[in-house]
């Protein structure tokens, strides 16, 4: 089955299409532990959608306007999207707030939002009524109104005749799509406009590079308001016509086993994850939960979004070949939001390429296979994919070639757009048409192995987080004296994933002082949602100063993580 | 009301020296106990008592309080 664009298609038609050629497909397969599982088929999920077109054009929604969706996993989330799309506005998910978020902070990001993005409309639940409604009042707040769609009377007399008078305008393939919202906390996120185009490009584009049939069935536990889970597990399949099976984000961290026994169950055959669910996976799932579980339908494990580790893969292989996992169905991209998403992808049924790189020689920017001790394992993100070109590049711009570490950049068919309201950031990533993506990499007979990252972002468990976010907030807390304080990500093999670590600077000498010190430092975390694994509290004047005159980052971890090591 | 048993285990499993748990504390409200952290704090707690959850039983889970009652069910059912 190929996936050809016509002239001016939007994702719109493409959806009108599919529920014509496939009206009782099935579209997307609504999980719930404990229930049977929900089944839109390509048409169900269209004429539910008409019953929200007529609700939100009701009331006062219109072409243009952004709207976020702050739902949890619901079935009727995925009529909502596209009834939001349908009329030409722009759906943006949002994470639910975390319950450890302070409700002052959360609405603090959604005002920043609401700055940067012109949030227009909130589509939420009852439970957030109270949180949220504040918002409106104030004078500055571009929020023109908070809904609660879940609730809506099925009486109401809009709903009962929805459908019949549903007149819609047109898109075209470069109207903006769907805003997703690139790394970074709450508020200081970037905002990722796509259009049409962009979207289906990449559908068409990748769907070649993973081989993408009609047989195929995409199983997802991945959080809609992330890239892999809003492009990957739902964009691509919808457009090309496949199922898509959608899991509870908070269930599977809680139960990863319900991946797998989705997998038997509905005979998936794609599923893209990060890095640490493999090792989560692999170590948290009981024996019990295995019998009788067959993974034989899995063609293709795609892991993405942070450093791609050898030893996770291992780690799942061996935990997993007694449940027919078969070995070549691992594979690896390179994603981000900014290229709507993959940029690179290994081969199908061919498992990434791992070298045995040269640490020393990796940090003086040159790759150099090698036996030693002092070698790192790197796991290919594979070639290519098609629309795309990649180079390497040094700190002025210039090709670096092959085999040399530089920054990654990159140009795609399916490239963003900008970031929303926001020239002065998209000037800085996006020049001549190409992305500087801010990652570090090299370029190995044609195929991309990532390996970090120019800026000190800490990556937990997909998310980004920013030290200097956690540091303004942990400077604050008593005992901790203001400005000393350093943030780092720590990776911890086991898990497969960093850690947040803290460093903090304190003139308090007792033990039980400090350790309700480290205490605040950990709750202070929790009101920020992030959380903090290990605390060092140091004495005064103990942190290396930059030469900007700030404690440097690298220096303090390399320096505390050394002296663990001596005394453990 | 909250056993020592249980308080140790979890307290051991989040690395922490002490915490005052009520019935009512809720996960989210205890340091370091995130959604990540969650399965390794039930899977200290099935190792500490010998018991196993079901999955429906994890997610059901709303506070501490329930978690301690579903260990004193499970116990009085073995015997």
């Amino acid at each position: 089955m190929e996936f050809t664009i016509e002239p001016n298609e939007t994702v719109h038609r493409r959806w009108l299409k599919n529920a014509e050629l496939f009206p009782d497909r099935d579209a997307i397969i609504f999980w719930k532990t404990g229930e049977q599982p929900f089944r839109w088929t390509f048409s169900t999920l269209i004429q539910a959608s008409e019953k929200y077109i007529s609700f939100l054009l009701s009331s006062g929604v219109k072409s243009g306007d952004v709207c976020a969706i702050i739902i949890r996993h619901h079935k009727d989330f995925f009529p909502l999207y596209i009834a939001v799309s349908r009329i030409g506005a722009i759906p943006s998910v949002l994470a639910y707030p975390n319950p450890r978020l302070h409700p002052d902070k959360f609405r603090q990001g959604l005002e920043g939002m609401s700055c940067r993005s012109g949030l227009d409309w909130i589509l939420t639940e009852l439970s957030l009524k109270d949180v949220i409604s504040p918002l409106i009042s104030k004078k500055e707040s571009t929020i023109k109104g908070i809904f609660y769609p879940l609730d809506i009377d099925p009486d109401n007399e809009i709903i009962k005749n929805a459908g019949h008078q549903i007149n819609l305008k047109e898109e075209s393939e470069d109207s903006p799509l769907l805003l997703q919202h690139s790394s970074g906390t709450t508020g200081l996120q970037k905002p990722v406009l796509l259009s049409h185009k962009a979207v289906l490009k990449h559908a068409a584009n990748y769907a070649s590079s993973i081989q993408l049939n009609e047989y195929d069935k995409v199983v997802s536990w991945l959080p809609l308001y992330h890239d892999m889970g809003l492009i990957a597990a739902f964009h691509l399949p919808l457009a090309f016509g496949i199922p898509s099976v959608q899991l509870d984000p908070f269930e599977w961290v809680m139960i990863p086993s319900i991946l797998l026994e989705a997998i038997h169950q509905e005979k998936g055959t794609i599923c893209w994850l990060p890095n640490f669910a493999y090792n989560m996976m692999a170590d948290k799932t009981r024996d019990e939960e295995l019998k009788g579980i067959s993974l034989q339908s899995l063609r293709l494990l795609i892991n993405c979004s942070e450093p791609v580790r050898f030893e996770s893969h291992s780690k799942f292989e061996k935990r997993f070949i007694p449940c027919d996992f078969n070995p070549l169905s691992l594979a690896a991209c390179y994603a981000m939001a900014e290229t709507t998403y993959a940029v690179t992808q290994t081969t199908p049924l061919n498992q990434p390429k791992v070298l045995f790189a040269d640490r020393q020689e990796l940090s003086n920017g040159r790759f150099k296979l090698s036996d030693n001790k002092n070698s790192r394992y790197c796991v290919s993100s594979g070639k290519v994919i098609p629309g795309c070109t990649v180079k390497i590049v040094d700190e002025e711009g210039n090709d670096l070639g092959n085999d040399m570490v530089g920054e990654i950049v990159i140009k795609s068919e399916s490239m963003f757009d900008g970031y929303r309201n926001y020239p002065e950031k998209t000037a800085e990533v996006l020049i001549d048409g190409s992305f500087y993506s801010g990652d570090l990499g090299f370029i190995h007979e044609d195929e991309l192995y990532v390996i970090g990252r120019k800026k000190d972002i800490i990556i937990v468990a997909g998310n980004n987080t920013f030290p200097e976010d956690i540091e303004d907030a942990v400077s604050s807390i008593e005992g901790v004296i203001p400005g000393r304080v350093v943030a780092f990500g720590e990776y911890v093999p086991e898990i497969g994933s960093e850690q947040v670590s803290i460093i903090a600077e304190t003139g308090a000498a007792e033990d039980s002082i400090k350790s309700k010190i480290k205490l605040e430092i950990i709750r202070c975390g929790m009101e920020i949602d992030i959380t903090i694994r290990n605390v060092y509290l140091v004495p005064p004047r103990w942190l290396i100063k930059s030469s900007a005159g700030k404690p440097g980052r690298k220096a303090n971890k390399e320096r505390i993580l050394g002296k663990e090591l001596a005394e453990s | 009301m909250i056993s020592e048993r249980l308080k140790a285990a979890i307290l051991k499993e989040l690395k922490l020296d002490d915490y005052e748990f009520t019935d009512e504390t809720a996960a989210s409200q205890v340091p370091g106990w995130d959604s990540l952290n969650h399965i390794n704090v039930i899977l200290a707690v099935e190792k500490e008592y010998k018991i196993r959850f079901k999955n429906i039983e994890i997610l059901r889970l709303r506070n501490i309080g329930e978690l301690q009652d579903l260990i004193n069910s499970k116990i009085q059912n073995a015997h």
